[in-house]
């Protein structure tokens, strides 16, 4: 399999260049991060993250054929040669495919990703009816991963102002969440501001880029929605077949 | 002096201006189907009746405020620095507020 990856240094490096390498595949190289795996045992400069290797830690998103995605649920059967791997864009590189996820992160610790209720606590558990439950389905399951923020325009343009899709959609997964009491302070502070919620152009790539099928514009419309009054829906986001880097 | 830009009413504004705009799209290509205007002074008529006068109206004042957070909101994402964002907005709003008395000149006129 011939790759293109993209690689950085910053001590010796004035701007990424892209590296060619080829692996002669074995049969247990299903997915792109095996045959990663296998170019860092042949070149160990090459510096990427991952963890988990099955699509749940979120670690190893990059830039795949132009379309973020998690290397390790990417097939390579389905993938188009030579494979360009770049980092996820937008974001500072770090080295090779590393980038700095500070701005992303601190968006969305902006958003108080945590439930607050001052209430005092049941003996057990604070219940939930199972459709209480179920407006949290295609939200819940973000794992953080950054593939949508860093494929969105409008978050390019605004990352220090605007919350990014990945915020959102846990800013949603907070204000539907019938266990919070914060849920105005919530709204208010993503209304109060011209950026936070309000940059999102409804250009979708979030959706079509998440590698859970999750999408953030559903998501980031009905905040707009709650925000106007203008609710009440039943059941959770809307969830597609995940599209994978081709 | 620090202009205030809002997130919901920009949105409200752009949703319900839209609408109204589509529906005088849908009046127009309905009364020009049904009664074709061929000459000016038969256009000037028609125009200068109050109900269609005000229609034309609410129609600019939609536009117009469509195009205000249509600009606003290209300019909000792509100026730099907040400097020529500043100025590049008071650009924006005075060309709009400009349009919009030379609008009103003219329907007034048309009324006189």
């Amino acid at each position: 399999m011939k790759l293109s990856i993209s690689r950085y240094n910053p001590d010796r490096d004035k701007e990424p260049y892209l590296q060619d390498y080829e692996i002669e595949l074995v049969p247990t190289d299903h997915m792109l991060l095996d045959v990663l795996l296998r170019v860092k045992a042949q070149d160990n400069t090459l510096s990427f993250r991952r963890s988990c290797r099955e699509g749940v830690c979120g670690s190893d998103a990059m830039n795949i054929n132009g379309r973020n995605g998690l290397a390790c649920i990417t097939r390579t059967s389905e993938l188009r040669e030579p494979v360009v791997i770049r980092p996820l864009p937008g974001f500072p590189i770090v080295r090779d495919l590393f980038v700095d996820m500070t701005q992303f992160f601190k968006q969305y610790y902006s958003i108080t990703p945590y439930l607050v209720n001052s209430e005092p606590p049941p003996e057990k558990e604070r219940l939930q009816s199972p459709a209480e439950r179920d407006k949290l389905n295609g939200a819940y399951e973000c794992i953080l991963c950054a593939c949508c923020s860093s494929q969105c325009p409008s978050y390019w343009w605004n990352p220090d102002k605007f919350v990014g899709p990945a915020g959102l959609i846990q800013a949603y997964r907070f204000i539907f969440d019938s266990r919070d009491r914060a849920t105005q302070q919530r709204l208010d502070d993503l209304d109060n501001d011209p950026y936070r919620l309000f940059r999102c152009r409804t250009i979708m790539n979030c959706a079509e880029v998440c590698p859970k099928g999750l999408e953030p514009v559903h998501a980031i419309e009905r905040i707009r929605l709650k925000i106007a009054g203008v609710t009440e829906h039943v059941g959770g986001l809307d969830v597609h077949p995940p599209i994978s880097p081709k | 002096m620090r202009i205030r830009f809002t997130g919901l009413k920009a949105w409200w504004v752009q949703r319900v201006s839209a609408i109204y705009m589509l529906l005088f799209v849908l009046f127009l290509l309905y009364s020009f189907g049904l009664h074709p205007v061929h000459a000016h002074p038969q256009w000037r008529g028609w125009v200068a009746q109050p109900g269609v006068s005000a229609t034309f109206l609410i129609f600019f004042a939609a536009l117009l405020a469509h195009m205000w957070v249509g600009l606003r909101d290209v300019l909000l994402d792509y100026a730099r620095p907040a400097g020529l964002r500043r100025l590049l907005l008071v650009a924006v709003a005075a060309g709009l507020f400009g349009m919009a008395v030379w609008l009103l000149v003219i329907l007034s006129r048309l009324q006189a």
